[in-house]
């Protein structure tokens, strides 16, 4: 069955078409949930929070083949308000300087860049991420954030050249 | 391509790796169904801390704070969890109540601390009488002491909802029995200005509050492992928390495979600590590589209760291999099989369309081939991306895609990491 297929069913209510539709995708969505969340717990609860959404407001979809990325804003904004509202409990993450090696990446650059690019404004640290953590394109991203297509370009070039001048006064440190 | 955006592009590697859960698709259908009977999906709240997770017990907790005041740390109930509140409880902390403000007015008070044999806890909180409290971090923490420095752990805090103020608890190595007074150092960061500005508070610990250890082990126990052996040194349980330790390669040993480039680099350990019978939760752990070896460190919650029995569940070992090895392919190889490091690849296809090569592999589920390129006629052409991940009976399937084409293939896997499965209990003797 195809997408518009599954499309049209999802919005006559059926709820297995669309599972069978998120599930399709199911790869592309976790990874841009996981990007946002960091974790796989959060990055299913997101999804979760995205299905029931769209499930009441498919109805609302015009164009079929728009779904995906109709849904995929959708699922950034899960994501988003999640953070907001775990925003009160902040995780400190703290590791000894240096010496422990992360569980998931060993590399030293790799982690200083990881570290930093927390302290960007988080318009352009979430740019980059969507740019160059999910190698998507500068209209995808537009059309995930809703923002101009130059504003994502700029977003993105502003955060390179901050994180840049961030690594540059490490490396005299 | 600038040095920056290849390193950040490095990071897609590691995205592509990642694969939703299995129990994703019965969680997607489970909401729709509970949204669909009208009932709020009520979410746990929780909180994740980075290496440790510790789950709050929210409410139903009062504490008579007039009555001990002096005794106890005030307004930490939503930071701590209930064993550290039990111990706030029973007067095991230590007040403190000196502060330091930073020029902007922002003021940071150490409320009070807690020691075991296992870590020092120290409880502060920062205020900003500008409301802008979650711009705000403490970076850079150092504990000093006559003997030494005593590095931070771990943080973690939470935040009041006018933004005026922010608890936190850090854990740092405990100091030494000889240690009275201690300097502790920090920075003020703001998020966005690079300017950062230092303070430090001095305190003088009371050694009657200190809360020693409950269960004090050597285990020196040897398993032998792939590269050698996992030695298993030491227990320490305090009312804290409870810590294993060990390691994995001696000095020599990890010079000797430096040298050799045929490194090792162990990612996680898979632990069970079991006490009486029942898994005890673990907090975090830790690998650590420097001149004196590859050291680790599991972190369990405090065993508090009557110990009978105590064991330890070495389950696991995954770790990255320098595999550097080359593997001829072609572009008819079908199925074709080979083993690295005794890990079976098999090649399923191999194929070039549209100025790309693609190679699908199969594995075990826990191996990954954590750098690979492919030698395209002889030019050494790096991993663009991996597609059509596929998971089947702890298999997995994906296909790899290089941005070039050409007649000569070879595989070449510089490293490689996976899971070795062990399985084997050690008794730990409590008497």
């Amino acid at each position: 069955m195809d997408i518009q297929d599954l499309v049209k069913k999802s919005k006559q209510g059926d709820q297995e078409a669309l599972v069978k539709l998120i599930m399709s995708k199911k790869d592309d969505y976790y990874k841009l949930a996981y990007v946002y969340m960091k974790n796989s717990e959060d990055a299913m609860d997101a999804m979760e929070d995205m299905i029931v959404i769209l499930y009441e407001n498919i109805h609302k979809l015009k164009k079929e083949d728009a779904f995906y990325s109709w849904s995929n804003t959708i699922l950034v904004n899960c994501c988003k308000n999640i953070l907001r509202k775990n925003k009160k409990n902040i995780a400190l993450d703290f590791l000894k300087d240096g010496i422990y090696e992360s569980r998931f990446d060993e590399k030293e650059d790799q982690l200083m860049i990881q570290r930093y690019l927390s302290r960007l404004n988080y318009k352009h640290q979430e740019a980059i991420k969507l740019r160059y953590f999910l190698d998507l394109d500068y209209e995808t991203i537009s059309n995930i954030l809703k923002v101009p297509l130059g504003t994502v370009k700029s977003r993105i070039s502003i955060g390179i050249k901050k994180l840049r001048k961030m690594l540059e006064v490490q490396e005299y440190e | 391509m600038n040095e920056i955006e290849k390193m950040l592009k490095e990071n897609k590697s590691q995205t592509d790796t990642l694969q939703p859960p299995d129990e994703l698709e019965d969680r997607l259908r489970s909401a729709l169904k509970k949204s669909c009977t009208h009932k709020k999906v009520k979410k746990r709240w929780k909180m994740k801390v980075a290496v440790v997770l510790i789950t709050f017990i929210l409410g139903g907790y009062y504490i008579d704070t007039l009555a001990f005041y002096t005794k106890k740390l005030i307004g930490y109930d939503q930071v701590m969890d209930s064993n550290l509140k039990e111990l706030n409880q029973l007067g095991n902390g230590q007040t403190i109540q000196k502060s330091y403000t930073f020029k902007n007015e922002v003021m940071v008070t150490l409320d009070g601390v807690m020691l075991d044999d296992n870590q020092l806890l120290m409880f502060y909180t920062i205020k900003d009488p500008h409301k802008k409290v979650d711009q705000l971090e403490l970076v850079s923490h150092s504990i000093e002491g006559l003997l030494g420095d005593y590095g931070l752990q771990r943080g973690y805090g939470s935040i009041n909802d006018d933004k005026t103020e922010m608890k936190i608890i850090n854990t740092f190595e405990s100091p030494s029995i000889f240690e009275n007074k201690l300097k502790w150092t920090f920075r003020l960061m703001k998020k966005d200005v690079d300017v950062q500005e230092e303070g430090e508070i001095t305190f003088t610990l009371n050694k009657d509050k200190a809360m020693g250890y409950t269960l004090k082990k050597d285990i020196n126990k040897k398993i032998k492992i792939d590269k050698g052996q996992i030695k298993f040194n030491s227990i320490l349980a305090s009312k804290t928390m409870t810590r294993i330790e060990g390691n994995i390669q001696n000095p020599i040993e990890l010079v000797r495979d430096n040298i050799t480039q045929k490194r090792f680099r162990p990612n996680y350990i898979e632990l069970e600590l079991i006490v009486n019978d029942k898994k005890i939760e673990e907090q975090g752990s830790g690998i650590s590589t420097s001149k004196d070896g590859i050291k680790f460190y599991k972190n369990y919650d405090p065993i508090i209760i009557d110990l009978k029995k105590v064991q330890m569940k070495f389950i696991s070992l995954e770790a990255d291999y320098d595999v550097n090895e080359k593997i001829k392919i072609q572009k008819n190889n079908k199925n074709k099989s080979f083993k690295v490091f005794n890990q079976d690849i098999i090649i399923n296809q191999v194929s070039q369309s549209e100025g790309k090569t693609f190679v699908t592999i199969t594995t075990k589920e826990d191996v990954i081939l954590s750098r690979v390129n492919l030698m395209i006629d002889e030019k050494k052409v790096s991993l663009q991306k991996t597609i059509s991940d596929k998971y089947d009976k702890n298999t997995h399937k994906r296909t790899l895609v290089f941005e070039d084409i050409g007649e000569n293939l070879e595989l070449d896997i510089q490293r490689m990491r996976y899971k070795e499965i062990y399985n084997k209990t050690i008794d730990i003797p409590i008497n």
